[in-house]
């Protein structure tokens, strides 16, 4: 398993974002979903060695990010996208992405090859020496997720990869992350449903910090059949498990 | 090519960490994107305006040109630096990068390091290009000596401190108003509030760069002292060190155990070091340059005297440094000067050659004029003070009239080439005829008692008359305060009166009088009333 958690919390003075999240997943397309404040960012950024659990037990790639070695070396096999992504506006797409490879501890004669590589297959190979500072939302995006496979992570974290995309993008976006999910841990946390029926082989949905709902995306719309709210099939088996939840 | 058409990649090997550190990496992006010349075009305004212009204005001797390094040129650019360095510290926090670069394996304080390197770097070439081009114009006019390089050193450290200091407080407490706030407290507390703190006689004040510059001739009659440019260096080595140290103890700074306890290490290291320098500074001593003498009591040579620390004096510093005068003959008297105020050696003859004439061949008249460093016409210790002035003195057989280095570049200073002739006449004038009363070491003018008063007073009108007959009206030497004695109003008015009697005789009688009454009037002998 490339992700354990156990009784996992968090809890931000008087708010509990995250309360007992028991999950165990191995490779493959991990959708997490949820409404607002659901928890989902902050179980990503634990899982992402941001912030340390508050209680509960968490092992990443078999290893305890609790201790400074282990947590150095699954950071080297980490990919990780935050909700809101920051960047440095004068660097350029490929310095941007050059500059985490460094900071990834990639071999040196590796990196030139990987941020091309990364760069190219987010589509922005044509625009890898612009200014961050003169792209559109949707591109940024995709350059924080060219920064975030820039090291061929074992383990990746996406919090909204496809906010700011355009429809084509997320199509090849999602074609991304199923062929990522072949080698790697691969866990999405996004509001769009149809993200999670394209792409993921699980899902799991989070409902004030807890985990109330984890199957395929088969059974998430199977959930649906005798209720819930939605244009679409995944959509009224999602507002079915939440209106249980919240009931 | 998109995602769906770029092919599928196929795993390398896992990540190992690079064997080798590629900071020169992280380094060479950091230098392309550091914004630090950004400001170049506005620094190179400054430079031209203040540190350029001022230069320039100085005689062309190396260390009077480089002392505009410390004192111009650093203050100039370090807000500059230290608000770009505080710009840059902050910058993950202002552009919310800090969960990107927190989760990295290589710890941020690395990223950090990098980010601080590269400012200091483009600070640190913008003040050498400063320092190349002052000095390129130098190397083209001076006429004796070499560069300096202590002052470009030290400045360059306290650029790097200072920048340590600034990326340190971005990092901390990051924010827009991070970097003007810096900049702002910089100039407070570097420069007025150092300033005003420790005082600019303080010895603790030898710990800055800007707050002390060493004196117009070091390097010139004696080698330049390297024992307050090691002292400050070590301050601000220690300094710099001490910021980057905290850098790595901060919480974000993602370093492990081994790295803190370096980090913790090098902090201490730092704070040992600026300790140590402080501790030095409290034992300097002021010295007489070139002799390692403390300065007299009543000397007001103080702003001429150098800062010395025992411990890090090397004895070599004062032997002084061997040099061939430059000299021109006026009078039949040879009128030397040091080669590196070679440019100065026509005012110097323009200025002593009128009252050469006129004491030409009188008793004690100087067979020889040359310049000696400053401070080193302060009466040996116990010796009896009299009508020693900082400008000048006669001694020796023959006499030799020796003014002093530091009245020369003054000529350029802001002062007059009329005011720089007469300040030297009137040296000489003291000098050949001294008003026999000592000189307060406030250099207020001299005061004599009640009882001296008649002597005194013919002895000052003989000088007020060789300065009138040298071409200096008596209202001239007044307004310049060229006559270091202050009489009573009365006695004053006598002494005008009699000295513009004989000024008005013919040269000739004024110098068979002279020959016959000289001694007596040194002596004290003759009063108001027995002068013609």
């Amino acid at each position: 398993m490339n992700i354990e958690t156990a009784g996992l919390a968090r809890r931000f003075g008087s708010t509990q974002a995250v309360a007992g999240v028991d999950l165990a997943t191995g490779p493959g397309v991990f959708g997490l979903l949820g409404p607002n404040g659901a928890g989902k960012t902050t179980l990503l950024r634990m899982m992402a060695t941001v912030i340390p659990p508050s209680s509960g037990s968490l092992r990443l790639l078999g290893r305890d990010p609790g201790r400074y070695g282990p947590r150095r070396e699954i950071r080297r096999r980490l990919g990780y996208l935050p909700q809101n992504l920051g960047y440095y506006p004068s660097f350029t797409v490929a310095e941007f992405i050059e500059y985490f490879a460094l900071l990834k501890e990639m071999p040196s004669a590796r990196v030139p090859g990987a941020v091309a590589a990364a760069v190219e297959q987010v589509g922005l190979g044509e625009r890898a020496r612009t200014k961050l500072r003169t792209l559109s939302g949707g591109m940024l995006r995709r350059v924080g997720i060219a920064q975030a496979i820039v090291n061929d992570p074992e383990l990746l974290l996406l919090d909204e990869p496809t906010a700011g995309l355009d429809p084509e993008q997320r199509v090849s976006f999602r074609a991304m992350l199923r062929d990522l999910g072949q080698r790697a841990t691969v866990v999405v946390s996004t509001h769009l449903v149809e993200d999670v029926g394209a792409a993921c082989t699980e899902v799991a949905l989070m409902h004030q910090g807890k985990i109330v709902f984890r199957g395929t995306p088969a059974e998430l719309t199977a959930r649906g059949v005798d209720g819930g709210a939605g244009d679409a099939p995944l959509e009224r088996g999602y507002t079915a498990v939440l209106a249980e939840a919240r009931s | 090519m998109t995602a769906t058409s770029a092919p599928a990649r196929p795993r390398p090997a896992a990540a190992r960490p690079s064997a080798a550190w590629p900071a020169w990496r992280l380094l060479r992006l950091e230098l392309r994107r550091s914004p630090m010349p950004w400001t170049f075009p506005l620094l190179a305004a400054l430079f031209a305006f203040d540190p350029y212009r001022t230069a320039m204005g100085y005689p062309a001797v190396w260390t009077i040109r480089a002392s505009v390094l410390p004192n111009k040129l650093l203050p100039d650019f370090v807000v500059f630096v230290v608000a770009i360095a505080a710009w840059a510290g902050s910058r993950d926090g202002r552009r919310r990068t800090l969960d990107l670069v927190e989760i990295t394996p290589r710890p941020r304080w690395a990223g950090q390091l990098a980010a601080w390197a590269a400012t200091t770097i483009w600070a640190i070439a913008a003040f050498l290009a400063g320092t190349a081009v002052l000095y390129a114009v130098t190397a083209t006019q001076a006429t004796w000596g070499g560069p300096p390089w202590w002052p470009v050193i030290v400045s360059c450290a306290e650029l790097a401190a200072l920048a340590a200091l600034g990326f340190t407080a971005g990092a901390l407490w990051p924010g827009r108003f991070t970097a003007p706030l810096a900049a702002v407290a910089t100039f407070l507390l570097s420069l007025e509030g150092f300033r005003n703190a420790v005082g600019r006689s303080s010895a603790y004040a030898v710990l800055s760069p800007t707050t002390y510059v060493p004196g117009n001739d070091a390097g010139v009659f004696y080698r330049y002292p390297p024992d307050v440019a090691i002292d400050q260096l070590m301050f601000l080595a220690g300094l710099a060190v001490v910021a980057l140290g905290v850098l790595g103890l901060a919480r974000s700074s993602g370093a492990g155990a081994g790295l803190r306890r370096g980090a913790a290490v090098a902090a201490a290291a730092g704070l040992a070091a600026a300790a140590t320098a402080v501790g030095l500074a409290g034992t300097a001593r002021q010295a007489l340059p070139g002799t390692g003498r403390p300065p007299s009591a009543t000397s007001p040579l103080g702003m001429q005297a150098a800062w010395v620390i025992p411990a890090l004096h090397d004895a070599a510093s004062d032997r002084p440094l061997p040099y061939i005068p430059v000299c021109q003959t006026v009078a039949a008297v040879p009128v030397c000067i040091h080669p590196a105020f070679r440019v100065f050696l026509p005012d110097v003859t323009a200025a002593l050659g009128p009252v050469l004439r006129e004491i030409a061949g009188l008793p004690g008249a100087p067979a020889r004029a040359g310049q000696a460093a400053s401070g080193s016409l302060v009466p040996r210790s116990g010796q009896v003070l009299v009508d020693w002035t900082p400008e000048g003195e006669i001694s020796g057989t023959p006499p030799v009239f020796s003014y002093t280095a530091d009245q020369v570049p003054a000529r350029s200073f802001g002062e007059s080439r009329r005011a720089f002739v007469t300040g030297l006449q009137a040296a000489l004038v003291a000098a050949f005829v001294p008003a026999g009363v000592g000189q307060p070491a406030t250099g207020a003018p001299a005061v004599p008692g009640r009882r001296t008063v008649p002597a005194v007073a013919a002895r000052v009108a003989m000088q007020e008359a060789l300065l009138m007959a040298a071409g200096v009206p008596l209202g001239t030497q007044r307004y310049q305060g060229l006559i270091q004695v202050q009489l009573p109003r009365a006695a004053q008015a006598q002494a005008d009166a009699a000295a513009q009697r004989f000024a008005a005789l013919p040269a000739a009688t004024r110098h068979a009088w002279l020959a016959r009454h000289l001694a007596a009037l040194r002596a004290g002998q003759l009063t108001l009333a027995r002068l013609p």
